[in-house]
């Protein structure tokens, strides 16, 4: 039963892999060279012009003759077709290459696995021992070896194959290791798993892609290592390789004769396998190491406006120190329609003002919060809409010019950032490079008064300047996510998801501070989560996304005492409240939508407990309700 | 019901070895994770286990499991001391209890489709090839909220939600049938709107499937609403422990007064005094003297720093540990 599973799923687990595979070049060129390496050696009777064993009609005359119509390639010391060697020496350094590989794949990938999963003794015996191994010099080893014992294919691919695995079991044994302390395996465990099942289950699957990487990577050594023994004569004298066609024309007066297609062809074949097989090798390490993938944060694409439907309202009393007018952001795909990911947000903040950027996961918050300084991923652009801060439009500045509002005037603190601290520096020297990076100016003698009093400000005594991140609870790290963020004295601070993965206590303890902060600091501060609770607490004003809509805007109290929007009623609605204990919890039934792939009417339709016909085919406007209060929903049509 | 011991936990306590305080000294250094755990689950109870990180109360869930072995104390289930048991043994007592893990992200093997990982428990357990097979992974994952589950047999991991991948999570743990449930923080990495939907779920899953549940949380908050009594659990042991509605409504313990304050309500017009404690749990290797609470305690007392307040009974059901409450 088990066995007829794996094979019904990995046929759809290899298409993937294919689909991606096909689209990297430097892996299908290597792939390319390899499989005519291959196809060479199968085929090397029939595509070769004379037989390699056969020494007749050779005469003294045929010695190193240039490339002529009958030796394309010309001949060797022997007198022999050089194209006819060099195919059937494909034959023997593939094979050899191929089996020393599998042997030292094998080898390393036990060890490592062993050593990985049971750790204790068992690991600190395998490692020591590999480690005496690698500092060996495997070629005089290799020499030593194969010169004591008779030169054959066999042996030599058996000295090949076991000294070759000391780099594999280290790299299984460290992707083991990292395997091993995922959850998933600590679950199977749970169920009962005996240790067998869950390496063969649970680390085996993981572990493969290193090892295939590192299987085409062995290879290449291999066929080096086997050209090398052959050309120092200490290769098989009766099966010709590339390395002993070398050998023997080297030996033999190849240069001084001037015959340079003696070891021109077979160093091209071995230069061809390598490179094919180190292509390859890249290729496959970037599409099975997903981690390799650049995804950075960078400076976005030029903002195009192509939509024109700018509001031309004018905010009254006094300009916010904040002010975001239409925005909205697609992300190219590709020649695919784009993916309208933030579409048409306007708020405003003042200063000292603490607005709530509230929604679930995927409904385009962090999406629009980088936005606000243009690093949004390279697909991302602002087709719509204006920055205003401090009444300069963020949207139409240059790059340089944003560079001096980034941070010094608005500053983020960045979900999960706490967790990406540098572990080996400590926690003031990343501030104090913080300070430098965005104010260079910055005198030097009064950097370390510096780190002390913004460590002051977010509540961490001075004498834990100079401690680890590690040394940190994760609360403390959050703080000093802080601390860097206030760094250039910004005037906003966008937090996402500050407080996220962190205790009800510690939260709370942020919460304050940076509530503290904004009174001390008059800082303006957007608070991007998904937690009503935690903007109920302290927010003045509130927006609620959905789908990269504005479903409502309002002051804090209309949100959650007079909420319009039905997302918004049924969020409250699925948010425990102590103050109403034993009464069941809602949920709003469905996921929010995929970007890509946005409902034609109102994005909230497919959930909505007070969806009508019209709901699914007309996207709702913004109607405005009075006192700033704002809601996108067809059944508010009446009252705006 | 006093009768009910389901399942038993009596003077459970689990000590590292963290090594030496210094290099050259023999003392060893323990790492007092769990200390001294009294607590009774009854057949298809649920009880809220809080408290902060650092608290135990994970290393405790891991105790119920087996996947670690107590320093000292018993673990009882229906009356069986399931404490010390042999591999065999212990294997079949998977089956009853059931383990589900905070983080759906990464508790769920990337590489296995739902079908396999719904599977995989009866396989360890050796019914796989049984003809109901196909009927118990259905049954687990409908029970789960996964329908139709044909919808999402073939399907891998990531390509399913967060709220989704806990249910597949839920899945293989019903596919056992368990009688009782640990639940490690199941919904802290979910949205909030997600979390509603697995909080009920686990809900209506000791109703229909008479399943005890042990969930574990730093948040009172999120089960109030289910949870039958509540025990709360600082370094190592539990300070308070209650039906929900005292431990909610009538908090003894100062620590379970603040954890209570700091839970946000959903209403600024209720915007309320917290109680914030400053700095956090002490690390559990050198433990305050007395009473462990006393350095962030708003309301201690001389004593407080010398003597060590044990369980404190108030009503029948209801018990905190703290001076203030010594009569």
């Amino acid at each position: 039963m088990e066995a007829q599973m794996t094979t019904t799923t990995t046929a759809p687990r290899f298409q993937e892999f294919w689909r991606v595979f096909r689209n990297n070049y430097m892996g299908l060129v290597g792939f390319m060279m390899l499989v005519v390496a291959i196809i060479v050696a199968i085929l090397a009777p029939v595509l070769s012009p004379y037989d390699p064993s056969s020494t007749l009609n050779v005469t003294t005359t045929d010695i190193y003759n240039p490339p002529s119509a009958a030796h394309w390639l010309g001949t060797d010391d022997a007198g022999q077709d050089v194209l006819t060697n060099f195919i059937f020496g494909a034959r023997v350094s593939l094979t050899i290459g191929f089996f020393a590989a599998f042997i030292s794949l094998v080898i390393g990938g036990v060890l490592g696995i062993i050593a990985g999963f049971y750790g204790g003794r068992t690991e600190e015996l395998i490692m020591r021992f590999t480690d005496i191994m690698l500092v060996i010099p495997d070629l005089p080893l290799m020499m030593v070896v194969i010169a004591l014992t008779k030169p054959s294919i066999f042996n030599i691919i058996l000295v090949i194959g076991l000294l070759y695995w000391t780099t594999t079991a280290r790299m299984v044994r460290s992707q083991t290791l990292a395997v091993k302390s995922r959850k998933f395996v600590l679950r199977a465990r749970a169920i009962g798993s005996s240790k067998r099942h869950i390496i063969r289950r649970h680390i085996l699957p993981l572990v493969l892609p290193i090892l295939v990487v590192q299987a085409v990577l062995v290879v290449s050594s291999a066929v080096l290592a086997e050209s090398t023994l052959s050309f120092l004569g200490l290769g098989d004298p009766t099966a010709l390789s590339w390395g002993q066609m070398l050998n023997y024309a080297f030996g033999r007066g190849a240069m001084s004769t001037g015959a340079w297609w003696a070891l021109v062809v077979p160093g091209f074949g071995i230069v061809w396998v390598v490179l094919g097989l180190t292509l390859l090798g890249q290729g496959l390490e970037q599409v099975l190491n997903p981690r390799l993938d650049t995804h950075h944060l960078m400076p976005g694409r030029p903002v195009v406006r192509n939509e024109a439907n700018e509001d031309a309202e004018k905010s009254t009393g006094k300009s916010p120190l904040l002010e975001v007018r239409n925005l909205s952001i697609h992300y190219v795909n590709n020649g695919k329609p784009p993916a309208r990911a933030v579409e048409n947000i306007s708020f405003n903040l003042q200063e000292g003002e603490l607005i709530g950027l509230v929604g679930e996961s995927g409904c385009g918050k962090t999406t629009l919060m980088l936005s606000l300084l243009r690093l949004l991923p390279s697909a991302g652009q602002i087709v719509n809409g204006r920055v205003l801060f401090n009444g300069r439009d963020l949207t139409a500045l240059t790059e340089d010019e944003l560079n001096s509002v980034r941070w010094s005037g608005i500053s983020i603190v960045f979900q999960g950032a706490m967790n990406a601290l540098n572990p080996v520096r400590t926690v003031g020297e990343q501030i104090a490079e913080a300070i430098i990076k965005h104010l260079p100016g910055f005198p030097k003698e009064n950097l370390s008064a510096r780190v002390v009093e913004l460590l002051d400000l977010v509540g961490i005594a001075a004498d834990h300047k100079d401690h680890f991140p590690h040394q940190y609870s994760g609360g403390m790290r959050q703080r000093a996510m802080i601390a860097m963020a206030l760094a250039c004295n910004p005037q906003v601070i966008v937090a996402d998801e500050p407080t996220t993965a962190l205790d009800v206590m510690i939260q709370a303890q942020i919460l304050e501070l940076l509530d503290r902060l904004r009174k001390k600091l008059g800082l303006a501060i957007i608070f991007v989560t998904h937690d009503l609770g935690v903007v109920a607490e302290m927010c003045d004003k509130v927006l609620v996304m959905y789908g990269g809509v504005t479903a409502e805007y309002a002051d804090v109290d209309v949100i959650y005492n007079n909420p319009k929007h039905p997302y918004t009623q049924e969020l409250l609605k699925a948010f425990p409240d102590l103050t109403k204990p034993k009464k069941k919890l809602s949920s709003i039934p469905g996921y929010p939508p995929r970007l890509d792939a946005l409902p034609a009417g109102c994005r909230f339709a497919p959930r909505c407990p007070a969806a009508f016909k019209r709901c699914h085919t007309d996207p709702p406007s913004l109607h405005k309700l009075g006192d700033g209060h704002i809601a996108s929903c067809h059944l508010l049509e009446a009252s705006s | 019901m006093s009768a009910d011991h389901f399942l038993e936990v009596r003077g459970l306590k689990k000590y590292f070895d963290v090594g030496h305080a210094t290099l050259f000294s023999r003392q060893p250094r323990n790492l007092h994770a769990v200390d001294g755990v009294d607590l009774t689950l009854r057949h298809s109870e649920v009880i809220a286990l809080v408290g902060e990180s650092g608290c135990g109360k994970s290393t405790l869930a891991l105790l119920l499991m087996g996947l670690e072995d107590p320093t000292e104390g018993i673990v009882t289930l229906e009356g069986r001391d399931i404490t010390h048991l042999d591999d065999h043994q212990r294997k079949d007592l998977r089956r009853k209890i059931q383990m589900v893990f905070q983080d759906p992200y990464e508790s769920l093997n990337p590489t296995q489709t739902i079908e396999e990982i719904v599977t995989e428990p009866l396989a360890v357990h050796g019914i796989a090839n049984t003809p109901d097979r196909d009927q118990r992974v259905k049954k687990a994952m409908e029970d789960a909220g996964l329908k139709p589950a044909e919808v999402y047999l073939k399907r891998y991991p990531h390509e399913l939600s967060g709220g989704q991948r806990q249910r597949v999570v839920i899945a293989a743990a019903l596919v056992l049938e368990p009688e009782i449930i640990l639940a490690d923080e199941p919904v802290s990495m979910l949205d909030v709107s997600i979390r509603a939907e697995i909080i009920n779920l686990l809900a209506e899953l000791r109703i229909t499937r008479q399943i005890a549940v042990i969930f574990i949380t730093h948040d009172l908050g999120s089960v109030g609403f289910f949870a039958d009594r509540v025990a709360v659990m600082y370094l190592g042991r539990i300070v308070e422990i209650g039906t929900m509605l005292e431990v909610l409504e009538k908090p003894q313990h100062p620590y379970t007064r603040a954890l209570i304050s700091v839970i946000p309500v959903p209403n600024p017009r209720l915007r309320h005094e917290r109680i914030i404690l400053q700095g956090e749990t002490p690390n559990p290797i050198d433990l305050p003297s007395g009473c462990r609470f006393h350095p962030r305690c708003p309301v201690a007392f001389a004593t407080c720093k010398v003597s060590d307040p044990r369980l404190i009974p108030l009503s029948k059901t209801h018990q905190a540990a703290c001076l203030l409450l010594v009569k």
